[in-house]
């Protein structure tokens, strides 16, 4: 085995290990919480948010080292858009009430795609969790038949994604190291938009601020 | 507030409940988790959505006595419960004693995501799976999209619930010509498999392609896989189970099929090595373990055998697919090398099955063996007629691999009166059976009997054949009264034999058809079927035959009312 296959392996299996422990922390945070009377003190929120973001973070680098390692296609299924969205808005409706953002859904209950519901999710949440950070009090989640495609959005009224990373070309640099802005979301969304296909059409993301919120918009395009 | 659990009251968000509440009203909940803050976290979140009839379990055993003593709307189980049972062998205890109700919605709750993939049972799948941590709304979410499901689907699973395919399939058709988007896909999918069940390839294998034209679903390709199979096309089959497993590793659906593919196929090399991936993926589904370990057994892998009954035994303990063969498997291949770990097995084994006819007569059969081997003729003597005695008690009650056991146990005691007139009993029954009569001439060849077997084996089919023809004959030429007649005698000498079975069946569905039709009739036919199925008859006969029944029936009842 290569050096670099070995590092890879030892990588992934560490991040695998780390993805055990956030949960054991996560499920000792919440025991705890539970446990006081006091759990609305804002140390337990900012715990569940940032442990809930590392764990996104986590579980993004395993499904992509997966994807690296082994050839797998995604599990499609039809999935009403509506029903996705509202399950994002409900995973984080806890710092969506605590930090009074409002969020919107707004979708036709009759729009539906294929896709892998996990993968999918994954990528949501991570792009919501980007919002909530960068957001002043809005999100909205939108979803709508655009041609062939199913175009799934996520708005803020933040100020807008930079230029370098709506042109792709902002990599980690080491400037930006301790940021918390690693790539790492945006790689991951276009990676999985990617893997959804359908005869010859491919997924994909698309950035702009053209958000009717004013800020970023980030747009997830399904076949 | 607390933290995971959002007050609905104060919650302001477009996320509002929905006017579900009234329906959620009289549901009744179990809560099974063996955590005291986490079950009354949970316990408040359904409080929460005005579910006050609710029911809570720290571990299996209490789930299952809950779930004996009522019926549940509702359970929520989590499938890491610490020592006992964990979630998925208490859903398949509750399946396998039927203790759920048809409309019942269970739901898994895992500890991560992948978990799910896991699981994967063989044929026990939960309505749902959830991840924790999950919210308030999260989990109405889910319950309210699954109850949904379930009454819109009730129906069609009450049909199902009691074994009336035909009915099942009437309001599958009905509720497909509704076109709710929603369901419809799912719809198909139930549409399918229901036709699988009465062997309507024709029409399953049109709805899968139809499907996958619009997108890969990787459970239409598997139907796909599955008819292929059932139409004995094992190459087509084989590569449709190949693709999915390349291109879905975890899809241990697949496995399974492809292992079954390759046993159909006589290669048991390939059944071994597909079923030992999947329980590397997934080693807690005890009946696939129970699977690799007949298997590796029958292929002289003895080390992989050994492996898979031990794991078998310790899942056993909280399953209730245990099983005495799995001591006795283990006990035998000790038996050849190490004396004394046999016998502890089975001492194990006895005090497990204190009482069990078959168990004890698994372990008298190999005590014979083991003493035999360790030179202590007495004992073995001893144990063999303790064998002979349960397994006269037994009779064609015991499985036939036993008796095919008992039947070499006799040859090697010198005892050939008794094997012979067993023997004889045996191939009468199951002469149709090609693999049986394979397991019997090997005996015959290792006992050395295979000479007198072979002619045994003649003359007894020949006994089979002219029967068969002579009531086929009378059947053709429209004598259905002596055609029944000849059936019902073979029926009595051959009780086990499957083949009559089935013809004697089809005989008075034939006379159903064509003849009056009353109630005693279809009785007759049902205990028929019913006997087919507990001699095992494969599953897609059996619904093939039944569904043809129900229609019948289902026919009479309505000229009846008219």
């Amino acid at each position: 085995m290569s050096q670099n296959a070995k590092f890879s392996q030892i990588l992934a299996s560490s991040v695998h290990d780390l993805k055990n422990s956030l949960q054991t922390v996560r499920s000792l945070i919440r025991t705890l919480a539970l446990e006081q009377a006091n759990s609305e003190k804002p140390e337990f929120q900012i715990l569940d948010f940032e442990t809930a973001r590392m764990n996104s973070c986590v579980m993004q680098l395993l499904i992509l080292y997966r994807l690296d390692a082994s050839h797998f296609k995604p599990l499609l299924e039809e999935c009403r858009v509506l029903d996705m969205l509202e399950e994002v808005g409900y995973q984080q409706s806890l710092q969506i009430q605590l930090r009074q953002i409002s969020l919107a859904v707004e979708c036709s209950d009759d729009l539906f795609c294929f896709c892998d519901d996990t993968l999918i999710n994954t990528v949501l949440v991570s792009v919501v969790n980007n919002a909530l950070r960068y957001c002043r009090q809005a999100i909205r989640l939108s979803g709508r038949q655009q041609g062939d495609y199913v175009c799934l959005c996520i708005e803020d009224d933040g100020p807008g994604f930079s230029y370098g990373i709506m042109a792709g070309t902002q990599g980690v640099k080491s400037g930006e190291l301790g940021k918390g802005n690693t790539g790492l979301g945006l790689h991951f969304a276009s990676t999985i938009a990617e893997l959804h296909s359908q005869g010859q059409r491919n997924g994909f993301i698309t950035l702009d601020n053209d958000s009717t919120l004013g800020g970023a918009r980030f747009s997830l395009f399904l076949p | 507030m607390d933290l995971f659990d959002v007050s609905l009251d104060t919650f302001s968000s477009p996320f509002k409940l929905h006017q579900m509440k009234q329906s959620l009203k009289s549901k009744k909940v179990l809560i099974v988790e063996d955590q005291a803050t986490m079950r009354k976290a949970i316990r408040e979140m359904i409080y929460g959505f005005d579910m006050k009839l609710i029911t809570e379990a720290a571990n299996g055993s209490s789930a299952i006595a809950a779930m004996r003593k009522d019926s549940f709307d509702i359970v929520l189980c989590d499938y890491n419960l610490g020592s006992g049972k964990n979630g998925q062998q208490i859903l398949e205890e509750a399946r396998f004693r039927k203790l759920l109700p048809f409309y019942a919605v269970f739901i898994m709750v895992t500890a991560e995501q992948t978990q799910s993939m896991v699981l994967g049972a063989m044929d026990n799948k939960p309505d749902e799976y959830m991840t924790k941590p999950f919210n308030a709304e999260q989990l109405l979410n889910r319950i309210k999209r699954n109850i949904s499901r379930k009454e819109y689907l009730g129906d069609i699973e009450k049909a199902l619930d009691s074994g009336n395919i035909s009915l099942a399939i009437a309001h599958c058709d009905k509720k497909l010509l509704e076109n709710n988007r929603l369901m419809h896909t799912h719809l198909l999918k139930l549409r399918a498999q229901l036709a699988i069940k009465i062997g309507d390839f024709k029409n399953a294998k049109a709805i899968y392609q139809a499907v996958l034209e619009q997108s890969e679903l990787n459970w239409a390709t598997l139907g796909l896989g599955i008819i292929a199979y059932l139409q004995d096309d094992f190459s087509e089959a084989e590569a449709i189970f190949r693709k999915l497993i390349d291109d879905y590793p975890m899809m241990l659906e697949a496995f399974d099929w492809l292992a079954k593919t390759h046993e159909a196929q006589g290669d048991f090399a390939g059944a071994q090595n597909t079923l030992n991936e999947a329980t590397a993926l997934s080693p807690q589904a005890i009946l696939r373990q129970q699977k690799l370990a007949t298997m590796a057994n029958m292929n002289g892998e003895l080390s992989i055998a050994e492996k898979a009954y031990k794991t078998a035994i310790d899942l056993g303990k909280n399953s209730v697919h245990h099983s005495s063969g799995d001591f006795a498997g283990l006990a035998k291949i000790y038996s050849k090398t190490d004396a004394k770990s046999a016998l502890k097995t089975l001492k194990d084994m006895r005090s497990l099955y204190f009482g069990n006819p078959e168990a004890e007569l698994r372990a008298a059969l190999l005590e014979t063996e083991v003493f035999h081997q360790l030179a202590d003729e007495e004992s073995s003597v001893q144990a063999y007629q303790t064998a002979q005695k349960l397994s006269l008690e037994l009779g064609n009650k015991a499985p036939t691999d036993l008796r095919l056991e008992m039947i070499k146990t006799s040859y090697l005691k010198g005892d050939d009166k008794a094997a012979n007139k067993q023997l004889e009993q045996l191939i009468k029954n199951h002469a149709d059976d090609d693999h049986f009569m394979e397991d019997v001439r090997k005996v015959l060849n290792e006992t050395g009997n295979a000479q007198q077997g072979e002619k045994l084996i003649a003359r007894i089919k020949k006994e089979l054949v002219d029967i068969n023809n002579k009531g086929v004959d009378l059947f053709k030429q429209g004598n259905i009264t002596e055609a029944t007649q000849v059936f019902q005698r073979a029926a009595t000498t051959m009780p086990e034999n499957k083949t009559i079975m089935i013809n004697m069946v089809k005989i008075l569905l034939h006379d159903l058809k064509t003849n009056e039709v009353n109630k005693e009739k279809i009785q007759r036919i049902q205990t028929f079927i019913n006997k087919a199925s507990q001699f095992g008859v494969k599953k897609e006969k059996i619904e093939h035959l039944q569904a043809q029944l129900n229609n019948l029936s289902h026919k009479i009842n309505s000229t009846a009312s008219q």
